[in-house]
């Protein structure tokens, strides 16, 4: 079974993403599937940045540490990354930085210098590169030592680009390095290239031609890999490598999508801007003609702010169109008035909301689950609505489009949760797996041609009014307490009757969302020890559960994928019998315990919390689930991750 | 074709102080959309939080009642989902200067279609007379305890740096006159800006009928001013012009049509430039399924993300 992790280090700026980017390409056209990462620094240019890789014949539920090659392409990376290689794996780095100081390293974080300098203190060596590759070379692995400075020499020589140009091509060297090492054949690797900078001919030429002197120098200086790596299952089938913003984007745009606003924000705008780039679409004939229309065109509109996005799609979708804007934590503070307004409105608007570790702007560029009861809890006054949470790329992409369905369905906000991995983290997915046809497109009570006397707030039993169009019948829609028609009336009783409209929309969208797409049961159904997780979070745990399995240990995993209203009674059944109950969440609060509290019976026994910005690892959720069972532990912190 | 204003009228009770200059305001607004011949339906009257959002129950439209501030980015995205609605804003001076002061100058820069009455009375009526950002420094009105100490913002200038393509001033008692402003205002092809002065008889006793009275005056019965803009070099003689016109407010207050640049092309426009067929199949009404089922399949559509061995 082909398992391959990597870790590709650098400068941010220096090409870690395309590096990281056509490594993925490689393994897809050889047949794999892949999960990639980026991790990188809040800052422009500089700091250190990576992506984790992992590749296998399935699609990979997790990243891995340690990792069988890291790529490290300035002495920053070396110090950072050099204890993540497992036994066997390789380092390669530049051996031309062998000497740089630890204090030499501008961007590096104070705290990690400390720690480094400690580190190699207590070993009697120096604070230097060479102590770094010396240390990861007694823990077992093979250090492949390339002299960049040379080879880009060489390669300004070959293409006759001077040293300045042709440095843009270093991530390649080492890239190409390392997977001739690794054993993936080259060819690959050049279709790749040719993928990534496709229309770029120059850039193209010049990288492959790094790609050569990258083999020529591995394959004389340590010889032929062990073995070449075999094509995977899903060789010369295509494929779409996608991020979760991705995802999302395609789901909206295939499930109606027609006004999207946004501010810029991390990490919600790279969603935004790949809507930008399909936002207009020519339909073949034969659609066209049953459709009456031959092109779409998504208005996506880059607004002042975030109070503007959210109240203009309020009024895009009052107005008929399926509407949606997104943002992250701070964005959505901004937000929340609206959201406010969209709950007393009836208002069918889809928010997007990509978390990432906060307070504030905290860690902007890192991942974290702590606007569970933000997103819930959002909006003043009694203003329930429905959130959804994601816990894939597959599932993000259905939700997609299921969330402008109930926003229609019922007439409220919905708020689709999901966060900066899975905005950043990238997939291999086929065709099936994201295939349209497995969901439907429900508008809900929309009328074609409202009656004369029209009523937009209609009391109906299942507290859900037909809805009209703005501009196809006479009404207000408003966030003032109102009448069947929406004048505004503070009278006592219509207040009731308005209030128990909304509450019982409430109820209906319990009895109608159906139970699978509440929550989802994994694993052994009878085992003792049951986790509770949502969102980002859902792989990893499949995997650690596996992973415990194979090691005698039998669980359960409950993945709640409504968050409001809370499939409480549900999530009961599905945790009952279990003698431990694990919640395994990404904040500091025990937010989803919270709401297990408030919603079920349930008595959480312990958590697995991680906080430090970083994804969740499998092998984490593995141990720490182990370590509960010997210890009784309550809270265990889990922190790996650079 | 013209129709009778009562059309437009709704049921409900309307609610401002005797002698509010928003009562010359709506039977302005009444008679302005009646002579368009707008159809109530085709009419999205959209308030901000004032005195002024309350519009959005006595003029018969497809409404909306929004936020404090936030009536201009609901209009945009009701003009955005369904360009061939009439979209006219009803904001106050605190809604529209203050707390929605940057959506105000967005709209300028996107010149969309929609018309903004800017209801002017320099107080927050609603909330018992504080001074809005349209007050005067140093005018003491009865509800403050002290002279007012900010300065006052200049809101025909102001839409002017923004980008609006039609700005005007009207007076609430001159209902003749502010009923053609709205009218013309309506009927341009860009963002338009009726700044609509009105006295305040509940909190504003300092700027009364008396007071403007006094100091207004019509720019097209006085002196022969040419506030329209037919060519992109008409705009370079004329701006200084302009500009001065727009800055005065004291002893004399100009009204009636104040600029006019019909060159610069609305955000609509620009929208069917880079996509051809946007207003013919609009958001709003386009049909996005194909027997309840979405019909767009993302490795046909999203080409870029593919990895074709």
């Amino acid at each position: 079974m082909v398992d391959i992790s990597l870790i590709i280090g650098g400068p941010q700026g220096g090409g870690i993403e395309s590096a990281g980017q056509i490594a993925v390409k490689s393994m897809v056209l050889l047949g794999y599937e892949v999960l990639g990462s980026r991790e990188y620094h809040s800052n422009i240019m500089g700091a250190h940045s990576y992506y984790h890789l992992r590749v296998q014949e399935h699609r990979p539920r997790s990243l891995k540490l340690p990792v069988d090659g890291v790529l490290a392409l300035d002495a920053e990376s070396v110090f950072t990354h050099f204890r993540d290689v497992r036994p066997g794996g390789i380092l390669v780095y530049d051996p031309g930085t062998r000497s740089t100081r630890v204090d030499a390293i501008q961007p590096m974080a104070a705290p990690l210098k400390k720690r480094l300098k400690s580190l190699f203190e207590s070993k009697g060596m120096q604070p230097i590169v060479e102590s770094a590759v010396k240390l990861a070379e007694e823990a077992g692995a093979r250090i492949v030592g390339l002299p960049l400075k040379e080879m880009l020499k060489t390669l300004s020589e070959r293409t006759g680009a001077p040293v300045a140009r042709v440095s843009r091509a270093l991530n390649t060297l080492g890239l190409a390095s390392m997977l001739y090492m690794l054993g993936v054949p080259v060819e690959y690797v050049e279709k790749a290239i040719a993928l990534q900078f496709a229309g770029k001919e120059k850039v193209v030429a010049m990288n492959i031609e790094a790609v050569r002197i990258a083999v020529d120098y591995v394959r004389e200086a340590f010889g032929e890999p062990v073995e070449r790596l075999p094509p995977g299952p899903r060789r010369g089938q295509t494929m779409i490598v996608a991020t979760g913003n991705d995802v999302v984007a395609m789901g909206k745009i295939v499930g109606g999508l027609g006004v999207i606003t946004y501010y810029p924000i991390t990490p919600s705008s790279d969603e935004a801007l790949y809507i930008e780039k399909h936002s207009y679409i020519s339909i073949d004939g034969p659609l066209a003609e049953k459709l009456g229309y031959d092109k779409i065109a998504v208005a996506i509109v880059q607004m002042e702010d975030e109070l503007a996005s959210i109240n203009a799609v309020l009024g895009a979708a009052a107005a008929g169109a399926r509407a949606s804007t997104t943002t992250s934590g701070p964005g959505f503070s901004l937000m929340n008035e609206a959201i406010s307004l969209a709950v007393e409105a009836e208002i069918p608007v889809v928010v997007t909301l990509w978390m990432r570790a906060g307070p504030s702007t905290g860690m902007p560029t890192r991942t974290g689950q702590q606007d569970l009861l933000h997103s819930i809890f959002s909006g003043h006054g009694d203003a329930p609505k429905i959130v959804v949470a994601s816990g894939d790329h597959v599932e993000a992409f259905y939700d997609a489009i299921k969330a402008f369905n109930w926003a229609e369905e019922f007439q409220t906000p919905v708020i689709h949760l999901l966060d900066k991995y899975l905005a950043s983290s990238m997939v291999s997915l086929a065709r099936e797996d994201l295939d349209p046809s497995k969901v439907s497109i429900t508008r809900g009570k929309l009328l074609e041609n409202p009656p004369g006397d029209y009523r937009r707030y209609e009391v109906e039993e299942d507290g859900i009014s037909p809805r009209a169009r703005l501009g196809s019948a006479t009404m207000v829609i408003t966030g003032l307490e109102h009448d069947e028609y929406g004048y505004a009336t503070e009278d006592p009783v219509m207040r009731e009757i308005m209030m128990f409209k909304r509450e019982r929309k409430f109820k209906v969208i319990e009895e109608r969302i159906p139970d699978e797409e509440k929550a989802v049961l994994h694993g052994d159904a009878d085992a003792s020890i049951a986790l509770v997780s949502f969102g980002s979070t859902k792989q990893p745990v499949l995997e650690a559960l596996e992973m415990l399995r194979a090691e005698g240990v039998r669980a359960r995993f409950a993945q709640i994928r409504l968050l409001y209203p809370f499939p409480g009674r549900l999530v009961e059944e599905m945790v009952e019998g279990a003698e431990k109950v694990i919640i395994v969440e990404q904040n500091i609060l025990g937010q989803l315990a919270m709401l297990l509290r408030a919603h079920t019976s349930i008595k959480p026994d312990s958590s697995i919390v991680k906080i430090n910005g970083r994804p969740l690892y499998s092998f984490e959720v593995a141990s720490a689930v182990k370590r509960i069972l010997e210890t009784g532990e309550e809270r265990v912190v889990v922190s790996h991750g650079s | 074709m013209a129709r009778s204003w009562l059309e437009y009228k709704t049921q409900a009770w309307v609610q401002w102080c005797p002698g509010c200059g928003d009562f010359g305001i709506l039977n302005s607004i009444y008679r302005a959309v009646s002579e368009l011949g707008i159809d109530p339906e085709n009419l999205a009257v959209v308030g901000g939080i004032g005195c002024s959002g309350r519009t959005t129950y006595y003029v018969k439209g497809s409404n909306f009642h929004a936020l404090h501030g936030r009536a201009i980015p609901v209009a945009t995205g009701v003009k955005l989902a369904n360009p061939s609605l009439n979209v006219i804003v009803a904001g106050g001076d605190g809604d529209l200067m203050g707390i929605g002061g940057g959506h105000f100058v967005a709209l300028g820069r996107r010149n969309l279609n929609i018309t903004v009455l800017l209801f002017d009375n320099a107080v927050y009526g609603l909330t018992k007379g504080q001074a809005a950002p349209t007050l005067p420094a140093w005018i003491k009105t009865k509800a403050l305890s002290m002279p007012n100490i900010h300065d006052n913002i200049n809101p025909v200038l102001l839409a002017f740096a923004a980008g609006y393509t039609f700005i005007a001033r009207g007076y609430a008692y001159h209902t003749q006159q502010l009923k053609e402003l709205i009218k013309t205002a309506v009927r341009h092809r860009g963002a338009a800006l009726v700044d609509i002065l009105q006295p305040c008889p509940t909190y504003n006793n300092v700027m009364t009928n008396k007071w403007y009275e006094e100091r207004i005056y019509y720019v097209d019965q006085e002196d022969g001013y040419d506030p329209v803009i037919r060519t992109p070099e008409e705009f370079q003689k004329k701006a200084p012009t302009i500009a001065a016109k727009l800055m005065e407010f004291g002893d004399r207050i100009p009204l009636g049509i104040l600029y006019w640049n019909q060159t610069r092309e609305s955000f609509e426009e620009r929208l069917e430039k880079i996509m051809p067929g946007y207003m013919s199949a609009p958001p709003a009404t386009r049909r996005i399924e194909l027997d309840g089922k979405p019909f767009l399949h993302p490795f046909d559509v999203f080409k870029d993300r593919l990895i074709v061995p």
